[in-house]
Order: structure tokens, then sequence, then C-alpha cells
């Protein structure tokens, strides 16, 4: 196996020094502050000071961990901190990165700062393996997708490609519905997810059924389908 | 990277794990502090300090030996916690530039420790000349401790085991050996087990500079050298094929 032009297996060192990792789950380390973390990991990985004060200042800047730059990792939200483990990799100079799980359990506002980071890398022309559950994360960061079910990839191409596999083009989705079972059948494919309704279809019977859904009141919601729906369809693990 | 490169890492990992800690954190301090002088303590009231040089002694080999074991701990919560170990795996450190960076930090958290200590060696009677064969001799302590510590915390699989290692080893390297006590009460075969551990080569080393060595069957200062240099060479040499260099 080749990774980034070395062989994995006999050129270990030439490839390390090439990547870097955000491990899932991990912590920070006590007392150290943002900046010791990230500063101090690049002088490490054999970077300069002036070149890694400036990567640490941008990547801090980047993600919006100025205002905590000196305080106590100890001190901050578990957010904040997963900030700081994304932005030990992302400062450094690697040329392929891996994440993974970036953004679990990290609020909207968190979750948003990273995929622009990382959008930013990618600008760079520098190249990102992403492990997520998010499946609207890999929709919207991966230029390539990869499904894994029960450690065995399934599917992969692009975001595009890989919804082609559903046959369905869009979702309407109705809360607290006034259609009955076999009515809401008669338009396409019923899933039921909690006190909702989705039913995949095409684009004309979705907007009929969605025009329809309005007139009787109810709260309703037109979407193309997405890699979730393809997600759950190949896998078959949805609440049907 | 090169092999400055890696020692550039080390001594920055070092400092990472230890003096930023320490800056912010000075409660760590206390453990490295609390055994070694509580023994000194314990054996200079007991025996009215006519033991006071050997407690001195294993105090030093003690600190230095605690750290490098205490590291089946701290390596395996930077492996297990803090993920710490996978940023280093994924980066141009090696894994012998990352155990000596670990060993550095325990170094750096036990210099307070040493600066009390090594006067007071002087102050006991070590001549100052012979100052590098202590140093060297602890230096070899030092190492030793930090790769079976290192490598143990390779294998631990919880937190909890990572710290009861490093105790046990701590135990079998720093207070079991005679360093807290004369090697000449011990039985024949029981010394000539010791002598595989270098804390007892140190501190007959450390006594034989200070002209206080017993006559020991089958050693002799050159065979301390000897024994200690072996024993280091074979446990960074198990530690580096054996150890998983990997991400958890």
């Amino acid at each position: 196996m080749s990774v980034l032009g070395h062989d994995a297996r006999d050129e270990p060192f030439q490839i390390r020094s090439k990547i870097a990792v955000v491990p899932q789950e991990g912590g920070t380390i006590g007392p150290l502050t943002p900046w010791d973390h990230i500063y101090l990991t690049l002088l490490a990985r054999g970077m300069s000071r002036s070149n890694a004060r400036e990567r640490a200042e941008k990547t801090i800047g980047q993600l919006e961990l100025k205002q905590y730059r000196n305080q106590p990792a100890d001190s901050l939200s578990g957010g904040l901190r997963q900030r700081v483990r994304v932005a030990m990799a992302v400062a450094t100079d690697a040329e392929l990165i891996f994440l993974d799980e970036p953004t679990l359990g990290l609020d909207a506002v968190s979750r948003r700062r990273i995929w622009g980071v990382l959008n930013q890398i990618q600008k760079e022309g520098r190249s990102i393996l992403l492990t997520t559950h998010y499946i609207d994360e890999a929709e919207i960061l991966s230029n390539e997708v990869a499904v894994i079910d029960h450690g065995r990839k399934v599917l992969s191409g692009s975001p595009a490609e890989l919804l082609r596999n559903v046959k369905e083009r869009v979702r309407v989705d109705i809360v607290g519905s006034t259609f009955a079972p076999e009515e809401l059948n008669s338009y396409g494919r019923v899933v039921r997810l909690a006190e909702r309704f989705r039913v995949l279809t095409d684009e004309q019977r979705g907007r009929e059924l969605a025009d329809e859904a309005m007139k009787r009141g109810s709260d309703v919601s037109l979407a193309r389908v997405s890699l979730e729906d393809m997600f759950v369809d190949l896998v078959g693990r949805d609440e049907e | 990277m090169s092999t400055t490169r890696q020692f550039r890492a080390a001594v920055i990992i070092g400092y990472m794990l230890s003096i930023t800690w320490l800056r912010r954190n000075l409660m760590s301090l206390v453990w490295l502090f609390a055994t070694p002088f509580s023994l000194l303590f314990i054996i200079t009231v007991t025996t009215g300090g006519r033991s006071f040089v050997l407690g001195v002694i294993g105090s030093l080999l003690l600190v230095l030996s605690t750290v490098g074991t205490g590291i089946a701990g701290d390596a395996t919560w930077y492996r297990l916690e803090t993920k710490l170990q996978d940023f280093f795996v994924a980066s141009p450190v090696s894994q012998i530039g990352y155990l000596l960076g670990i060993a550095f930090a325990g170094l750096f958290f036990a210099s307070p420790a040493l600066v009390v200590l090594l006067p007071l060696l002087v102050y006991v009677g070590f001549p100052i000349l012979a100052l590098p064969i202590a140093l060297l001799s602890l230096a070899g302590v030092w190492l030793f401790s930090s790769a079976i510590g290192y490598l143990v915390s390779t294998f631990t699989s919880n937190l909890r085991n990572g710290w009861q290692s490093g105790l046990l080893l701590s135990v079998i390297v720093g207070i079991l050996p005679p360093v807290f006590y004369p090697a000449e009460i011990l039985p024949h075969n029981i010394l000539l087990v010791t002598y595989a551990i270098p804390t007892t080569n140190a501190a007959l080393l450390i006594r034989d500079a200070m002209g206080t060595a017993p006559t020991l069957p089958y050693w002799s200062p050159l065979t301390g050298w000897f024994l200690i240099a072996v024993s280091l060479a074979i446990a960074l040499a198990v530690t580096s094929r054996v150890a998983r260099w990997r991400q958890h």
C-alpha cells in the first residue's frame, strides 16, 4: 500500500512526516494552554520557532480561540478543548490529515467553525481523511465518500454519485400528519421518524404532497434526498 | 528526522509535559518529594542518624527510578486518555524520541528534589570531583527505569493499571534493592539477583566513590558499570523492538 507516494511498510518515517491526526475522543493536557498545545506540538514536529509561531497564531485565529489562548485547557469547555485538538493537527504542514470524528459532541456553531477550517485546508491543496457518523458533515465537506458498514466498505464515490443510488429525488417531511397511512403510501415510500413522516418520492409528487399538507395545516418541508437517506436506505437501519 | 532533531523533539516534549505543567501546578511536586524524603526521615530517625548517608543515596536513586517507572502510568494516560501519543505517532517524532521526551519530563519534574539531594550527598562526604560518577550512574538508573516504565505502558489497557504498574515497578527498582540499606546484609543468592537491577550498582558505585563500599562477591566498580550498561542496553533494545508505537 502506498501513502503519498511512499510504501507504507518500507517507508513509514517518510509518511509520518507528511501526516497528522486528530484522534477520536481524546483530551487536552491539564494546565497547558491552547497556545502551549499547538505551538509546542509544531516545534516537536521539527518546525522552526518563527514558522511554528506564525502557524499557531493563524490557526488560533481560524478556530476563534484567541480569547482563550492563554487559559489552562482544563478550564475550557469540551467544545473549546476539541477545537484545540483539531488545531494541533491542522496547524501542521501535513499533506494528509486524518480526522476521527472531529466534531463529535460539538454544538452547531463549533461544528461549522471546524468545517470552515477544513474547507480552507482543502483549498490549500491538502487532503483530509475524515471519519464521521454525521452524514451531513460527510456530504458538505467531502469530494469522495466511502460508506463503511460493519467494517466493510459497501459503497464509495462523490456525494452526487452516491445519491444516484437512491431511486427517489426529494423527501417531504410532515409533522403531525393529517394523512391516513394509505394516502401517504400513494405518494411514495414512507419512513416514520418519531412524530414525523418522511415521504421519499419524485419531484412532482413531492410538490403535490407538500401543497396538500399545507392546505391541511400540517408542518411540512420539502428537500432533495440527502446522503443520510441514501445511507439509511443502504444499511437498512431506519425506523420504517 | 535526524538524530539531532529527534533529540530536540524530545527536549520540547519534555518541556511541554513538565515545565509548562509545573509553572501552573506546583502541587505536582508533592508526590516526588513525599516518598523519598519520608523514607530518609524514617531511616534517619530509627537509626539515630547512623544510616543518614544510605538514606540520601537511596532517596536520590528512588527519585530518579520513580520518575522513570512512573512513566508506566503517565504514558498510559497520554495514550489512552489525552491521546497525545496518537498526535506523535502521526508525526516525524520516532518512538525513541517520544520515550526520551517523556523521560525528560520526569527528569525535569525531579530536578527540584535533585537540587536538594545532590548538595546533601556532597555534604555527607561525596567528593565533588567524583560527581560525574554519581551523575552517570544516576542517569543510567533514570534511563533504565524510563524504558521499562514506557514499555509497560504500551501494553496497559486501562489507566488504573498503568498507575499500579508504575508503583509496583518503583518498589522493585527503587525500594527492594539495597539502596536504602547496606548490600552486605543480604544473603549471597539474593545479593547476586539484585546485581541485575541498576539501582543496586549505582548505590554501590556511589558508596565506592565515598570510600564506604563493602567487599562483595563478584562485584567491583568495573563490574558495576558493566552491569548498568548491559541492563540499560537490554531495556532500550527490548523497548524499541517490543513496545507498540501505533495509534490506539
